[in-house]
């Protein structure tokens, strides 16, 4: 057996993604409304399922209700609905408490931009 | 030009090719974790020789080879399509990597039928190899499967294959009902299909208590739910019906294949529970085959966790009571349409790019009754599916092989 240790240092863009992810930084769900329809996605979709290209960028309220939650050994995670979102979201549950049916996005602490809802009281300054 | 009247009748006198795709070879390695100093290299080359020793064929007849391989991350060999080539001897043929997630074996056998049909090629060697238990830490497994969904999205939120998975099967369950003495009778079931092949990954029969008792790692998906990464190789050769050696004529063929895809986003779907792209995937490979679902008499079903056994049989058009139909014993090794008598991925195991391949060899062993003897029914179903995705059901791909005639 050969051991090897490979470290790969990733500069990754976000390119037409820029405002969703500048979003979770800050805590804020940047949604994409379909100009021809007006179905709101998020994540954002860039092509709608209308098959519209143009979209306009929106700020929803980052409150989020809790359809599904799978938690265990792989961590707390939720499928949500963001209100004023037509879909839904896979989000990470960060400390959102037992049994609650809602939550709000928070601001993306670590190097990585991530979707994760977690108790309404935790929500970063608007 | 204008054709003459002899060149026209000389042009229809050609005897036309047999459009007929026939499995000429067929071939398994072992999948499990590897400990004896053997790599995928190893496992690919023995696959390959037993495969092209079953069809009668020599490596001067490969008009073109297909690699399912799904990541370098777990070889740290880019392109490796060229290398198993030449280590198969094959330097001067056009030899095609393929890439779809968990459905990259599948997407392979495809790429070889459509290369077939379109006159491209007579015989073409179909591979599946991964290294997929052996090379990386299950951490690292773990990190790189969270980037097999959308990276930005899913990936970054670190959530996990199985948290996915599990998110899916809860819509669906809330539709269907389906509770954990289903999950518990899948895991149980492809377990003791997979304690009688030689070889399967996981050589055991979990009892219904140590099923419950594992530990959880998504709700409700626990431990003993979920299907392991493994080390092997598969492969097929496809063969065009009019040059088939003669000893392989009576050997099942190609009789549809179908593929689908589904928005790469979960939350994005119609309904999350649904495995959409199985149904498209299938009713395309019925209409080619000229079949409908009833007709099938064994499947092998894309079973990374027993939820998705129970998806993908109501996706594939199998059944609509899945719970009722799973614990009464239609899927079972004895039922009207047994379901994974390999294992599964969940009891054979799971060497990602093989895994396509494999069960599509399965299916060819199993139409022509030369499977595994224990596992062998004595009755031979007329058509059997070999069912394959990628994500979660994001990419699915399905191909059903027709009984031959000796
Ligand atoms: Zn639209």
């Amino acid at each position: 057996m050969v051991s090897h240790r490979l470290t790969l240092d990733y500069d990754l863009h976000p390119g037409w993604l820029a405002p969703f992810v500048e979003g979770l930084v800050a805590g804020r769900a940047m949604a994409r409304a379909c100009t021809a329809c007006a179905r709101t996605s998020f994540p954002p979709q860039r092509t709608c399922d209308c098959g519209e290209t143009s979209a306009d960028w929106v700020a929803l309220s980052g409150l989020a209700e809790v359809r599904f939650r799978t938690r265990g050994a792989d961590g707390d995670f939720g499928l949500v609905a963001f209100e004023g979102a037509d879909t839904l979201a896979v989000v990470a549950l960060d400390g959102l408490s037992d049994g609650a049916k809602t939550g709000h996005i928070l601001a993306s602490g670590g190097p990585l931009a991530r979707m994760a809802v977690g108790d309404l009281e935790n929500r970063a300054a608007p | 030009m204008y054709l003459t009247a002899d060149a026209v009748e000389w042009t229809l006198a050609q005897p036309m090719p047999d459009p007929s795709i026939v499995v000429t070879g067929a071939s398994l390695t072992p999948f499990n974790r590897r400990k004896d100093g053997s790599g995928f290299r190893d496992w690919a080359f023995e696959a390959f020789t037993s495969a092209l020793a079953m069809s009668g064929l020599v490596p001067g007849d490969i008009d073109e080879m297909y690699l399912a391989s799904e990541s370098d991350f777990f070889s740290l060999q880019l392109n490796p399509a060229s290398i198993l080539a030449s280590e198969f001897g094959l330097h001067d043929i056009a030899a095609t990597r393929c890439e779809g997630g968990g459905a990259s074996g599948q997407i392979a056998v495809h790429a070889a039928v459509r290369a077939i049909s379109s006159a491209a090629a007579r015989h073409v060697l179909v591979v599946g190899v991964d290294p997929s238990a052996s090379s990386l830490s299950g951490d690292a497994m773990r990190e790189l499967y969270g980037f097999s969904f959308d990276a930005w999205t899913d990936g970054m939120n670190g959530v996990t294959a199985t948290a996915l998975y599990a998110l899916s099967y809860l819509a669906f369950a809330a539709r269907y009902g389906t509770t954990d003495a289903d999950l518990a009778h899948v895991t149980h079931q492809n377990r003791t299909n997979a304690g009688r092949n030689p070889g399967a990954h996981l050589r055991r029969s979990d009892s219904l208590a140590e099923i419950a008792e594992s530990p959880i790692i998504s709700n409700p998906y626990r431990r003993l739910h979920c299907a392991p990464l493994s080390d092997g190789a598969a492969a097929l050769i496809l063969s065009r019906g009019d040059v088939v050696p003669p000893a392989r004529r009576g050997a099942s063929r190609v009789a549809g294949i179908g593929a689908s895809g589904d928005h790469m986003h979960l939350g994005a779907r119609r309904d999350p529970g649904m495995f959409q792209a199985k149904t498209r995937a299938m009713q395309r490979a019925c209409a080619d085959a000229g079949v409908t679902p009833d007709r099938i008499g064994l499947a092998e079903v894309y079973d990374a966790y027993a939820g998705a056994q129970l998806q993908g049989l109501v996706g594939l058009g199998l059944t609509e009571k899945p719970g009722r139909d799973t614990a009464s014993g239609v899927f079972a090794a004895d039922g009207r349409c047994p379901v994974n008598l390999s294992g599964g991925l969940m009891g054979q195991g799971a060497p990602v790019g093989a895994t396509g391949v494999a069960q599509t060899a399965t299916c060819a062993l199993l139409l022509e009754g030369r499977y595994h003897a224990e596992l062998q029914p004595d009755r031979l179903p007329d058509y059997a599916l070999a069912d394959t995705h990628g994500g979660i059901c994001t990419t699915a791909a399905v191909t059903i092989l027709q009984r031959g005639r000796a």
